[in-house]
């Protein structure tokens, strides 16, 4: 049974908290009442944690949109882009896309995770490229980074000055160098200097990729991302996205200027050998990029909606890990706090994620409230009030706690 | 540098492998003794990420760089301070 032996170890963890219902990764939706509450357990719970930033799950027009496609296209397309599953539905986003980011080309994928795969496996030779990656980076990159084989190096979170000093000391063999950052970063909601990073990279003749999937949407004057809020919209190589969090669909994608990201086409085998997104899924991330283009009040709630929540955890003591984003994370010494201050906040009708190292940028672990700008002034309030009765029940998680 | 085993006539000299024996012993949470034959994972139970910050420090210290794709391939303390010689000899 040595298959089996290497899951022994977690599946202790995992079976006794199933046993007794407070298993945070295996939480069931039972019912959903709308873009920011669901039937967890039986309550009636404000979800906190997912990433519906821009309440766009339930946007009318999308809704129509999806349902139009399945009575006119069907439920699925059965084919991969690179053969049977390319329909103009496809093409059209994929240009409505590159349209509202200003870039050139656009590339769909099936989801996020396979447009990293996709990107970085397909543009890397790894008999003569090599890939740096900043630490804090997602699983996907990396991933991807395996995928293609490359030699992978990593850097500093955030420092530019340690990527320089990397690009600085690369071995000369390497023809093609690729960097790899993130615009906002999914566990602590903190942003990347990404001018600082597009000047270091290019100083070296490296190509910068930037995946925008947490702040699409979100971020820069019209929503293109944390690359347009740092001016550098036409100055970064390539631009990474997901249809599953701003738009509330599935899928992803690869922007660029560059031409030659048109022959992910061919190279990019997370492209090739995987199914396209169904004409519905299609349809409803047209029409949510459509509203979220027209409606940048959207975005705006969404900030203010962060601004309140951050203000008043701030207000409690609690430890945050970042100034005011969409993800809005308070810090905790260990898991074993973690699981009781997350099955505390569920109890009160709260539901957000939980995260344990080695997931998280550090040592300790983590809550992680993404924002909605779907969340009512009363699920707010809902929300304040329970991590109101958070601060007080678990210590741990206030700064002063932290600094003792 | 309690806790540090120098094992043979090679260790004790070296400096890389006391460097990565004082960076890894805060995480020696179960007070492994530590030698060049103690298998990261298995008996120090120090998780991946882990393991590649601690490289990232020697990476500095040294002035080197020290591709995941090696790390992945080491299992042990002596593996790990093996590789980092041979990355040493190549670019330092």
């Amino acid at each position: 049974m040595s298959l089996f032996d290497k899951f022994e170890k977690n599946a202790v963890l995992y079976n006794s908290l199933s046993a007794i219902g407070k298993n945070p990764f295996a939480v069931v939706m039972e019912e959903v009442l709308g873009p920011t509450r669901a039937k967890i357990k039986g309550r009636e719970t404000v979800l906190a944690g997912t990433h519906n930033y821009l309440g766009q799950t339930f946007e009318k027009s999308a809704i129509e949109a999806a349902k139009a496609a399945l009575d006119r296209e069907g439920t699925g397309t059965t084919g991969s882009r690179f053969a049977n599953g390319t329909f103009s539905g496809h093409k059209k986003l994929e240009r409505d896309i590159a349209d509202f980011l200003g870039l050139k080309h656009c590339v769909v994928f099936s989801t996020g995770y396979t447009a990293n795969l996709g990107a970085i496996a397909g543009l890397i030779n790894p008999a003569e490229d090599v890939v740096l990656v900043d630490a804090d980076c997602h699983a996907c990159i990396y991933d991807g980074c395996a995928l293609a084989g490359a030699e992978t190096i990593r850097f500093r979170h955030n420092d530019p000055e340690s990527l320089d000093k990397r690009l600085g000391r690369l071995d000369p063999k390497f023809k093609g160098k690729l960097v790899c950052i993130e615009g906002m970063y999914s566990m602590y909601g903190d942003i990347a200097p990404v001018k600082e990073f597009v000047e270091v990279a290019h100083r070296h003749g490296a190509y910068l990729l930037v995946d925008e999937a947490h702040s699409f949407g979100v971020y820069g004057e019209t929503g293109k991302g944390v690359s347009e809020a740092e001016g550098v919209m036409d100055e970064i190589d390539f631009y990474t996205g997901t249809f599953s969090k701003a738009l509330a669909a599935i899928g992803g994608f690869v922007a660029s200027n560059h031409p030659q990201a048109e022959y992910l086409r061919f190279s990019s085998r997370p492209y090739q050998f995987t199914a396209s997104p169904s004409p519905a899924t299609i349809a409803s991330a047209g029409a949510a990029l459509k509203n979220i283009k027209e409606h940048p009040e959207i975005a705006a709630k969404l900030w203010a909606n962060a601004n309140r929540l951050h203000a008043a955890l701030t207000q409690y003591g609690l430890k945050l890990a970042s100034k005011p984003a969409p993800v809005i994370s308070v810090l905790l010494p260990t898991k074993e706090d973690a699981f009781a201050a997350w099955n505390f906040l569920l109890e009160n009708g709260v539901y957000v994620n939980m995260a344990i190292p080695p997931g998280t940028p550090g040592k300790e672990s983590l809550l992680r409230l993404a924002v909605s700008s779907a969340h009512t002034n009363e699920d707010i309030d809902r929300l304040v009030a329970a991590y109101g009765a958070l601060a007080e029940a678990f210590p741990s998680a206030k700064v002063t706690a932290a600094a003792s | 540098m309690a806790g540090v085993e120098n094992s043979g006539i090679q260790a004790d000299d070296d400096l890389v492998y006391r460097r990565i024996c004082s960076l890894l012993e805060p995480l020696n949470q179960k007070g492994v003794k530590l030698t060049r034959d103690v298998d990261l994972v298995a008996d120090l139970e120090v998780d991946s990420v882990s393991v590649l910050d601690i490289v990232m420090d020697i990476e500095d210290y040294y002035d080197i760089s020290i591709p995941v794709n090696t790390i992945s391939e080491t299992k042990t303390i002596g593996q790990l301070v093996d590789a980092i010689h041979a990355i040493k000899g190549q670019q330092g």
